[in-house]
C-alpha cells in the first residue's frame, strides 16, 4: 500500500488516519506470513506501514489488536470473493455456484498467500480471542455452502456435514499453508470440488460437474 | 518375600505422580487456557511438591507437551484397538474407530480440550505435536480403506480434518454425551460416502442412473 506525499498534501486528517489503518494492517498480515507470529513485533510492522511506533498505537491498543483487525479484513476479502463467485448464479443453480466459489477461493489464497497465512494458519493458532474469530468465520463459510444445497434422496443433508465439509476443507488447506505449499493451492481445486460436492450429489455425479468444468 | 502390609513399589508411586500432574494440566488448561495455568496450580490440584514437578519435568511447556503425547497416544490405542477388535469389512471398522474417538472425547472431556484446542495455541511444540496427530489419524485411514487412485489424494486429509473440526466445536459447546452418540452416523457416513462413491462408479455404467440429483444440474 502506497504511503502518503510528506508534508503539506491537504488531506483531511481523517483520510490520513484510515489511510495508516489500512497499511497497518496490510504490513501485518504481510510481515505475518514472512516472519510467522511469534517473530512479528509491533516495529516490524510500523516500518513496513511507513507508520511511526506512536502512530500505530494511536489505532491499535497491542499487536493482537491489530492481529484481529486483520484477521476480519483478511476474512472479509476472501469471504467478497467467493460471495461473488457463487452470486454469478441463482441459487437454484447449486452446483455451479459451489464450483465458482470454490474457484474463486483457491485463486484468491494462492495469488495472496499472505491472506492464506492469516485466516488459515495463524487464525486457529493464535490464542484464545482469536479461535472464536475463526469459528465465525468457519460458519460464515457455511452459510454460503448451504444456500440452495440439495437434499439427495429427499432426506437433509446433516447440518455436521456442512461443517465437515467446511472445516476439512479448510484444515486440509492450512496444512498445505504450513508446508510451504500456498502459491500452489489452486492445483487442488479438482480435490477440493470433489470433496465438497460428494456428500451432497454422489461421486459421479461431482465429477460429472467437475471435468465440464 | 514375605510382607503382611505390601508398600506400592517406588516406580509405581513415582509413575502416579506424573499421571497426576499430567492430568492437573490437562484439567487446568482446558479451564483456564494455557497461558493463565501457573505452576502454583499445578501442584495444588496435583498434591505433589513443586520439586516434584521440577525433578519430572523441565517446566510447563515439558509437562504439558508430555501429557499432550501421553494423551494422543491413548486414544490412538483406543482407536486402534477398537479398529482391530471389529470383525467384519473395512467399513464397519472406520465406523468403530470413529466410535472409539467419541467415546474417548466424551470420557475425557478436558483432555480432548487440551489436545485439540489449547494444543492449537499454546507453543509452537504443541501445534506442530497436533499437526503430528492428525497426520497419524489420516494415515490411519489412509491404510484402512480401499483408496486406490481413484480417489483425490487429499481425501483423507479432508475428512480427517472434517471430523476433527465438527468434535472441535463439541468440545467448544461443552461435551455432551447424546449429542456426540447422534453425531456417529453422520461422520461415519460422511467419512465413507467418497469410497462408496467411487465403488459404485467402478461397479458399472448403470450405476451412474442411480444419481437422485441429476436435476439439480438443469
Amino acid at each position: 500500500m502506497e504511503r502518503l506525499p510528506r508534508g503539506r498534501h491537504g488531506l483531511s486528517p481523517e483520510f490520513v488516519a484510515r489511510n495508516q489503518r489500512e497499511r497497518l494492517i496490510a504490513g501485518l498480515i504481510e510481515v505475518l506470513y514472512e516472519e510467522g507470529y511469534q517473530n512479528t513485533t509491533v516495529s516490524l510492522i510500523g516500518q513496513r506501514a511507513a507508520v511511526s511506533k506512536s502512530d500505530f498505537y494511536k489505532h491499535f491498543e497491542s499487536k493482537d489488536d491489530c492481529f484481529y483487525a486483520a484477521y476480519e479484513v483478511a476474512v472479509d476479502r476472501i469471504r467478497a470473493e467467493v460471495a461473488a463467485a457463487c452470486g454469478r448464479h441463482a441459487t437454484s443453480q447449486w452446483p455451479p455456484r459451489v464450483r465458482d466459489g470454490i474457484t474463486s477461493l483457491l485463486t484468491t489464497l494462492s495469488t495472496e498467500p499472505a491472506l492464506a497465512c492469516i485466516s488459515l494458519v495463524e487464525g486457529l493458532r493464535a490464542g484464545r480471542g482469536m479461535y472464536d474469530r475463526y469459528q465465525a468465520a468457519v460458519e460464515s463459510f457455511v452459510v454460503l455452502l448451504r444456500e440452495g444445497a440439495p437434499s439427495p434422496g429427499g432426506e437433509e443433508v446433516p447440518a455436521a456435514t456442512d461443517e465437515a465439509v467446511v472445516g476439512g476443507i479448510a484444515s486440509m488447506l492450512g496444512r498445505r499453508v504450513l508446508e510451504g505449499e500456498a502459491e500452489q493451492l489452486d492445483e487442488l481445486l479438482p480435490d477440493v470440488l470433489e470433496f465438497a460436492l460428494t456428500p451432497y450429489l454422489g461421486t459421479a455425479e461431482a465429477r460429472r460437474i467437475i471435468s465440464a468444468g | 518375600m514375605k510382607q503382611s502390609r505390601p508398600e506400592l513399589p517406588r516406580e509405581f508411586v513415582a509413575g502416579h505422580k506424573r499421571r497426576r500432574m499430567m492430568n492437573a494440566i490437562a484439567d487446568l488448561t482446558a479451564e483456564q487456557g494455557y497461558e493463565a495455568t501457573k505452576i502454583a496450580d499445578i501442584v495444588r490440584q496435583a498434591g505433589v511438591a513443586r520439586k516434584t514437578l521440577y525433578d519430572n519435568f523441565d517446566g510447563k511447556e515439558d509437562l504439558f507437551l508430555a501429557a499432550m503425547d501421553y494423551s494422543v497416544r491413548e486414544v490412538k490405542e483406543a482407536v486402534e484397538d477398537a479398529c482391530r477388535e471389529t470383525d467384519g469389512v473395512w467399513q464397519q471398522r472406520v465406523e468403530a474407530g470413529l466410535a472409539a474417538f467419541l467415546q474417548f472425547v466424551e470420557d475425557r472431556p478436558g483432555v480432548a480440550r487440551m489436545c485439540m484446542i489449547e494444543a492449537l495455541s499454546a507453543t509452537r511444540a504443541s501445534s506442530a505435536r497436533y499437526d503430528a496427530a492428525l497426520r497419524d489419524f489420516v494415515e490411519m485411514l489412509r491404510q484402512g480403506t480401499p483408496g486406490g487412485d481413484h480417489l483425490p489424494e487429499t481425501i483423507e486429509e479432508t475428512l480427517i480434518g472434517g471430523v476433527a473440526w465438527v468434535v472441535n466445536q463439541q468440545i467448544r459447546r461443552g461435551v455432551d454425551g447424546d449429542e456426540l452418540a447422534a453425531l456417529l452416523p453422520e461422520l461415519s457416513e460422511f467419512v465413507l460416502s467418497p469410497y462408496h462413491g467411487v465403488a459404485e462408479i467402478g461397479s458399472g455404467p448403470e450405476s451412474e442412473s442411480d444419481s437422485t440429483v441429476a436435476d439439480f444440474n438443469a
